[in-house]
């Protein structure tokens, strides 16, 4: 007999913490220099002049990145609160109902964003979109905020069907065997269980939606800049610390942001 | 912080309303931090007209959005390079831009160029050239052929930089060995790549971003584009921009009036606005590259209008030449080559 049989665990095989360094290391290394080379007094962005916020005044009061990061910011939470409501009813509908035919496919089909190249989906909308503002002649944010929408429902899809699969379905048994009406029994038994993870998908969706740069770049119209193809038009030529400045901010708001759906969904219920 | 509140507000009313048409409104399409904001600030000023500028990022994105219509630009910037190809799908008005009041500002040499016989469709915006850049404190021998990247010289080995750009660089190898641009000559085309094959193991790189590390003195040599050059020697007094002797390519970038527009009028405003010196100085001055507007020398700073990057030396400027875009059967080879090269 063996006395000391843990169950398997992947923690313990060898090289474990070793591969695990390794890959945080060429996961987060590149980002080092951007950030380091932010805080650069010089002009430039490989040769180190000293500490300074210079740049981070400089994009603060660059009137084009204001307004390029409002926008991202609008277009992002719009876009959120939307595919979350969106994801929210599908992940009902799939997980919360009698099976039926087609099911999976519908899983399939609320997925599709992730697996289609980014590419395609942009050159699609560019073209559908094309179609619908020469016959309407509306050139607004519609267009930006659907397409973000579109591609940011499977993210928060899936955390938020996740938690719905790991609740006690018993839960709710139970609030029906107590005469509550389905609504009831939704608002405060299935909702207030859920909620964790709609925030995690809501929050990653914005993520998702605010980085965004290939789609966008096809569908804006005039004057519909986002911080991401602002910073793409400024490649053309040299490119300033101001550049890695904004980015870092884009980073810092990145990593708080999975960090807290970490933390949302890290609590059990 | 009232700016941001104000463009917050501004945007949550065109998420609601769409951008609405208004008369006095111009949508500039252009490649992204191109267009100078003092530039803007004077001809909004001066017109009344409001201007939206929108960024792209290469000639094939714009192209490929105006294709599509239903883009709500008025005037974008395509290269000469790509410049036919609007014409001739007919993506672009014809503003009679040679009849316009301040054509007259217009150089000579830039009246009628090939790609756009008798200047009727395109404003000149700015135009530079593919040459070499050189630190003459490691290399004082002559500068201005292609054979510093080609058949260098002893001292500049392991210090050269190649603008990863296939058509300037496959250009510029047929250019040195004595043919032109694109042709068709498949016994020159292999030379062109033998001589690249041969040459590449004495680089050390091939990279955007060269005027830091000419700063630094990381490199002594590049294949690269005037503008950059001249701001390397503002960082590094010893480096020096060659013309090849044997022939360069040009580019230049131009104002296009979009079929679709629908501010034309303030489009053609706009287009004849640029060609005013004092406008195209502004221009040039944020950009740093030169245009093609005569007197407009006085209203770029004291260090540009001098500047022998971007003022072609009378000796040199035979030496240049527009080409425009391959055939695809060359451009297939070109991409062969380039794919070789980069192994």
């Amino acid at each position: 007999m063996v006395t000391n049989s843990r169950p398997f665990s992947i923690k313990r095989m060898p090289g474990f913490s070793l591969l695990a360094l390794a890959c945080f290391f060429a996961l987060y290394m590149p980002l080092a220099p951007l950030v380091f080379y932010s805080f650069n007094a010089g002009n430039n962005i490989a040769l180190w002049e000293g500490l300074s916020l210079r740049w981070y005044v400089a994009a603060w009061e660059n009137d084009l990145v204001q307004s390029a990061a409002i926008r991202s910011v609008v277009v992002a939470v719009i876009a959120s609160v939307v595919a979350t409501s969106l994801a929210t009813m599908a992940a009902l509908g799939t997980t919360r109902t009698r099976p039926y035919r087609g099911q999976t496919s519908i899983y399939a089909m609320v997925n599709q964003p992730l697996m289609v190249p980014e590419i395609v989906t942009a050159v699609a909308l560019l073209i559908l979109f094309a179609l619908i503002k020469e016959s309407t002649g509306y050139h607004g944010y519609a267009y930006l905020v659907s397409a973000h929408t579109a591609f940011c429902i499977p993210f928060a899809y899936l955390p938020i069907r996740a938690r719905l699969e790991g609740m006690d379905r018993v839960l709710e048994a139970a609030a029906a065997d107590l005469y509550a009406t389905p609504w009831r029994t939704f608002t405060k038994v299935t909702l207030p269980l859920l909620l964790p993870g709609i925030l995690a998908g809501a929050m990653l969706a914005f993520v998702i939606s605010l980085d965004d740069v290939v789609i966008t770049e096809f569908v804006k119209s005039a004057g519909q800049d986002t911080l991401p193809t602002y910073m793409l038009g400024q490649l053309r030529r040299t490119i300033t610390p101001e550049i890695n400045a904004i980015s870092t901010v884009l980073l810092g708001v990145s990593v708080v942001m999975v960090a807290i759906i970490f933390f949302l969904s890290r609590k059990k219920t | 912080m009232k700016t941001i509140f104000n463009s917050i507000l501004s945007s949550l009313v065109l998420a609601v309303s769409g951008a609405a048409m208004a008369a006095g409104e111009l949508n500039l399409y252009n490649w992204g931090n191109y267009t100078s904001p003092e530039l803007i600030e004077k001809f909004e000023k001066e017109t009344g007209i409001k201007v939206t500028i929108t960024d792209y990022d290469s000639n094939e994105t714009a192209l490929a959005k105006v294709r599509a219509g239903g883009h709500g630009f008025d005037l974008a910037v395509p290269s000469h390079s790509h410049l036919p190809i609007w014409v001739s799908e007919g993506l672009i008005a014809n503003p009679r831009v040679d009849q316009m009041p301040n054509f007259k500002n217009v150089a000579e040499e830039w009246r009628n160029p090939d790609w756009d016989p008798g200047r009727q469709y395109s404003a000149p915006w700015q135009w530079g050239s593919v040459g070499v850049m050189v630190d003459t404190s490691v290399y004082n021998g002559d500068i201005n052929t292609f054979g510093i990247i080609l058949d260098p010289p002893e001292e500049l080995i392991g210090k050269i930089n190649v603008a990863p750009e296939m058509n300037d660089v496959i250009s510029s190898a047929l250019l040195y060995l004595g043919g032109e641009a694109c042709s068709g000559d498949k016994e020159l085309l292999k030379k062109a790549r033998d001589k690249l094959v041969e040459a590449k193991p004495k680089w050390k790189s091939m990279d955007y971003g060269v005027i830091e590390k000419f700063a630094g003195r990381d490199l002594a040599a590049s294949l690269y584009w005037n503008g950059a050059a001249f701001r390397a020697r503002l960082k590094n007094p010893d480096v020096r921009y060659g013309y090849p002797k044997e022939g360069y390519s040009l580019w230049a970038d131009a104002v296009v009036l979009l079929k679709d527009a629908k501010n034309v009028e303030e489009a053609k405003t706009f287009m004849n606005f640029i060609m005013a010196p004092e406008n195209a100085g502004l221009m040039s001055a944020f950009a740093r590259y030169a245009n093609s507007i005569v007197g407009s020398e006085k209203y770029m700073p004291e260090d540009m209008a001098t500047a022998p990057e971007v003022v072609v030396p009378q000796e040199f400027i035979g030496a240049g030449k527009f080409y425009p875009t391959c055939s695809p059967e060359v451009q297939k080879i070109y991409t062969a080559i380039w794919t070789e090269l980069q192994k």
